[in-house]
């Protein structure tokens, strides 16, 4: 079982509030794997990592059949937010029975907070010639981190939690 | 895209035949060939996914740093893993601030745009390579050695 650190905390935050840029690694069932950035995330609790499902494709359809999932941070980079999170998703979208359950994760609680974050958190901070034209959410990706591993320079693979 | 792999470095991801990924990061990272990128690795860094590579040579990777949002690309390919011989020797000389254990290097297959929007997703490696580079330069204007 994991517990966030507050610095963790604050880096799994959007960049436009003091966050980070992090990637998003997810496999097909027969190992193929897929990574992409990405800008909407926050935490839920001590133990969970909320994305936003916004243009995903792979992604999406790679948790559609296997949950194994890891979220490192990749910006800003050697800078203290060197970390890994492994563990299971899954995406709670729109439709999902409020009742659902991922880890303690309910639907209802995560869709009512976090589900039309654009407007929730709208990305000020990125560039007009990536912002994305109109906001496209289909739901909030939730992992549920059983491992933290570091990327710090020289200590990369080291267990933290 | 030359530019930036090489000035940040790559988020770099295998995964086991079963499905499950393993993230490291290259600090050093080499375009040896216009299809292929080697990255130069410490002995932590290459030891996430090493197992991984051992069964299944999938890898994907993205830019590091800055460049996860301004390089919004995927690159896919085979990946292999050198320990001895020229090639390493002459990439370990030009990565005096990594303490080299091994060299991914990744013949790629398969590209994609992963810019939010219309084209995120969209496949480029089927474009011919001077459309490629007229299609980067149309959108992005910062592109590092451009």
């Amino acid at each position: 079982m994991v517990t966030f650190t507050d610095e963790m905390k604050n880096a799994l935050r959007v960049p436009g509030k003091g966050g980070s840029l992090i990637y998003m690694a997810t496999s097909s069932l027969e190992g193929k794997p897929n990574i992409a950035a990405m800008r909407f995330v926050a935490t839920h609790g001590n133990d969970k990592i909320l994305v936003c499902d916004m243009f995903l494709l792979k992604t999406k359809m790679n948790l559609k059949e296997n949950p194994e999932c890891s979220i490192a941070i990749c910006h800003p980079l050697d800078s203290g937010r060197d970390w890994v999170f492994k563990g299971k998703a899954i995406d709670i979208e729109y439709g999902f029975s409020p009742e659902f359950d991922w880890y303690g994760a309910k639907a209802k609680e995560i869709l009512d907070m976090w589900g039309d974050w654009a407007t929730l958190e709208p990305p000020k901070e990125v560039p007009p010639d990536i912002v994305f034209p109109k906001p496209a959410q289909r739901g909030v990706v939730v992992l549920h981190v059983e491992e933290i591993y570091s990327i710090e320079k020289g200590k990369t693979g080291e267990r933290i939690q | 895209m030359k530019g930036w792999i090489e000035l940040m470095g790559c988020h770099v991801c295998a995964a086991t035949p079963e499905g499950v990924p393993f993230v490291t990061v290259s600090r050093f990272a080499r375009v040896t060939k216009p299809d292929q990128v080697s990255f130069v690795m410490e002995k932590g860094e290459i030891g996430v996914i090493e197992g991984a590579i051992s069964k299944n040579p999938w890898i994907a990777f993205g830019v590091s740093k800055q460049g996860g949002i301004r390089a919004a690309f995927q690159f896919k390919g085979k990946g292999r893993v050198i320990r001895s011989g020229q090639e390493l020797d002459a990439l370990k000389k030009d990565a005096p601030g990594i303490l080299a254990d091994a060299v991914l290097v990744v013949d790629l297959t398969e590209l994609y745009c992963t810019k939010p929007g219309a084209e995120a997703g969209q496949r480029l490696d089927i474009m011919a390579p001077d459309a490629m580079n007229a299609w980067e330069k149309a959108r992005w204007t910062d592109i590092p050695g451009k």
